[in-house]
């Protein structure tokens, strides 16, 4: 066995130059009055845009952050769902990759600490990000304390004030919270005075995150969509392949949810860059059809168009998400190259209704005991229909999945699913 | 190899007539001769900024060209995006060919026609013309190697995503990179505008450099003269002095 530390891979894998086609760029609209690849320069540390167009597979992880990685308490655990084959009465093994045992509770902090750290070393000393439901500022607010810088969090307003939990967290960790939108920048106080009632949006919020941030000379850091929050997040799938290499397992099977693609990325491409696996399965949210029903298009990756286009899997950034459950599934598109390689048949996808994921997580944490969060139940529900079919077809496959985070701070939404559907 | 970029009737026509003379003067192998395109969806602010300033005046391009092609003796490699002639490729090309162009580059080639790649680089080729192959460091490794062979005169790499934006990349590892993929002359663009790049690059293994946006961002603020001197010092740094 390998000692737990020498799991932790010692660079990040980019998908990039192993894709079946070139990467469609990122690109202004026409007749834009202002350049976004030029804002991305001003308000991204220039490392962490480095590598977001990086062209090397293999992109070293610094000491440092591995070392943070390691107080944070990776590996994440490898885990075989026991109880669940057992419930399904499967011949399938099924594995999950719990990510929510970090301190934040979900994955995204894999992608903030390096991003964080990249700040320090470039002498920025404030970093400032939006939030809708939290997951993503509490990432940020710790790692901006790890590494002692402070930090803005714009959380949209109707979540600041119906989820006080996250934005408690995120105030331990240090982090200075606005319920957006604020006064705090001119942006939000157009806004305001408007509808001074303004419940907010995450597009309203990442303005004025971009605002903040260029107007103090901070840093703005990115949470899902672009490559290099992907690439971050291949710890996640470095680490299962080196775990299920211990436990001389060869995965057929690897599920993910995806909300903006960078968990599913994250998890998955490791293998499908190493050709393990045979089926790759990316699952989204019957409500959210953007597989289904969204278009191959350039579009924004952000509803306020600050960002710059991006050809992906979208259903118009002026898409409105219904108010479900899985708040990190609310969002409009789908990470460039995840999109290309579902464009390409590499990568399946599915969608689930609310019922279908409740009865999944019912299932999941009756049998161990973790409760998912709702997004990751999008994934224990197809992994649950993976596992029947390999029972009658009788087949000794092996599923895995990414356990994106855990479901501790969604209760009050389980508590409504179970009064709705019981 | 020094490929020097000028925008089609940039500033006006008297001094992008100066321009090219100029840069060819100056030591430019070859020119790169770009079209006002309809949506400039793969340039920058800098060269955007040049391509509204020529549609307010240009509206007989061809005659430019002619008059491009009489001042000067070098190859001339016209960049225009695919998306603009899809319709009426072949009469656009002989027309090409017959005012004395010798090549023709699509940015748009390798992103938004890929699957039917092969397809366009015969059709120029069937007019006698060069076809000039643009990668980037988003093309996978297998379709740069099987495209640098393809490519006539020289392989082109853009080292950043759009032109005229110094966002950060390491050039020296992205060259040694792709230098071990080109069976062909590697030409290194996109915002080589400061020396330190020059010269990693050509460290690297690139056989040249293309300079655009840099030559556009001195002409706004000193005038063509001063962009014909920085050609002659790029000259400088590739012959070593």
């Amino acid at each position: 066995m390998a000692n737990s530390e020498e799991i932790i891979p010692s660079y990040w894998y980019n998908i990039i130059p192993d894709l079946p086609k070139p990467l469609p760029p990122p690109r202004d609209p026409p007749d834009a009055e202002f350049s976004r690849i030029d804002l991305l320069r001003k308000i991204m540390p220039s490392e962490v845009l480095r590598q977001q167009f990086t062209v090397e597979r293999f992109v070293s992880i610094p000491r440092e952050v591995r070392e943070a990685y390691i107080n944070i308490g990776r590996p994440t655990p490898l885990v075989r769902a026991k109880r669940l084959e057992e419930f399904l009465n499967t011949p399938a093994k099924i594995y999950f990759k719990y990510e929510g045992a970090t301190p934040t509770g979900s994955h995204k902090i894999n992608t903030a600490l390096p991003q964080a750290y990249f700040s320090m070393k470039e002498g920025v000393d404030h970093l400032v990000t939006e939030t809708g439901a939290g997951q993503w500022g509490t990432a940020v607010a710790l790692s901006a304390r790890m590494y002692g810088l402070n930090s803005t969090i714009f959380m949209v307003k109707v979540s600041y004030e119906q989820k006080p939990q996250r934005r408690t967290i995120m105030q331990l960790y240090g982090a200075q919270v606005f319920a957006s939108p604020t006064s705090h920048t001119e942006y939000g106080k157009k806004v305001l005075n408007e509808n001074p009632n303004h419940p907010g949006s995450l597009g309203i919020a990442m303005s004025e995150a971009i605002e903040y941030a260029l107007s103090n000379g901070y840093k703005y850091l990115v949470g899902s969509v672009l490559d290099v929050v992907v690439l971050h997040q291949s710890v996640i799938g470095l680490e299962a392949m080196k775990q299920l290499q211990e436990l001389d397992e060869e995965p057929d099977v690897l599920v993910g949810c995806v909300g903006g693609g960078s968990n599913f990325g994250g998890f998955a491409f490791p293998f499908i860059g190493s050709k393990k696996g045979s089926k790759y399965i990316a699952v989204g949210s019957y409500e959210i059809p953007k597989f289904s029903k969204g278009a191959y298009n350039y579009d924004f990756p952000d509803s306020a168009g600050l960002l710059p286009l991006v050809k992906m899997i979208t259903l118009g950034r002026d898409y409105v998400p219904p108010p479900i459950y899985s708040g990190g599934l609310r969002y409009h598109g789908a990470a460039p190259s995840l999109s290309m390689l579902i464009k390409e048949g590499i990568v399946d996808w599915r969608e689930y209704n609310e019922k279908e994921i409740f009865e999944a997580a019912q299932i999941f944490l009756q049998t161990q005991g973790i409760v998912p969060a709702p997004e990751s139940s999008h994934a224990i529900r197809a992994v649950i229909e993976e596992a029947r079919e390999a029972k009658i077809k009788n087949e000794k496959k092996v599923i895995v999945f990414n356990l994106s985070g855990h479901g501790l701070l969604d209760l009050p939404n389980y508590e409504s699913m179970m009064k709705r559907i019981g | 190899m020094l490929v020097s970029y000028a925008t089609l009737g940039y500033p006006n026509r008297e001094d992008y007539l100066r321009l090219v003379k100029g840069l060819v003067e100056a030591g430019s192998d070859i020119l790169e001769i770009g079209l006002l395109p309809k949506y400039a969806k793969y340039d920058g602010p800098v060269i955007r900024r040049s391509y509204k300033q020529v549609s307010t005046w240009l509206t007989d391009f061809w005659s430019l060209l002619e008059e491009t092609r009489r001042a000067v003796d070098v190859p001339l490699v016209i960049l225009t995006y695919l998306e603009d002639w899809v319709s009426s490729l072949s009469q656009v090309l002989a027309k090409m060919k017959e005012v004395g162009i010798d090549g023709v580059l699509f940015p748009d080639l390798l992103i938004d026609f890929v699957d039917e790649y092969e397809k366009y680089v015969n059709e120029i080729k069937s007019h006698g013309l060069s076809a000039v192959i643009f990668t980037s460091p988003s093309v996978p490794d297998p379709l740069i190697h099987k495209v640098s062979r393809l490519s006539d005169m020289f392989l082109y790499y853009g080292v950043r995503p759009t032109t005229g934006v110094p966002l950060p990349v390491s050039v020296d590892s992205l060259i040694t990179r792709v230098r071990t993929l080109v069976n062909n002359k590697l030409v290194v663009g996109f915002g080589l505008s400061d020396i330190e790049d020059m010269k990693k690059a050509l460290k690297a293994g690139a056989d040249g450099v293309a300079i655009g946006t840099v030559y556009i961002e001195e002409i706004e603020r000193n005038g063509v003269e001063s962009a014909i001197s920085l050609a002659r010092k790029f000259r400088g740094i590739l012959d070593g002095a």
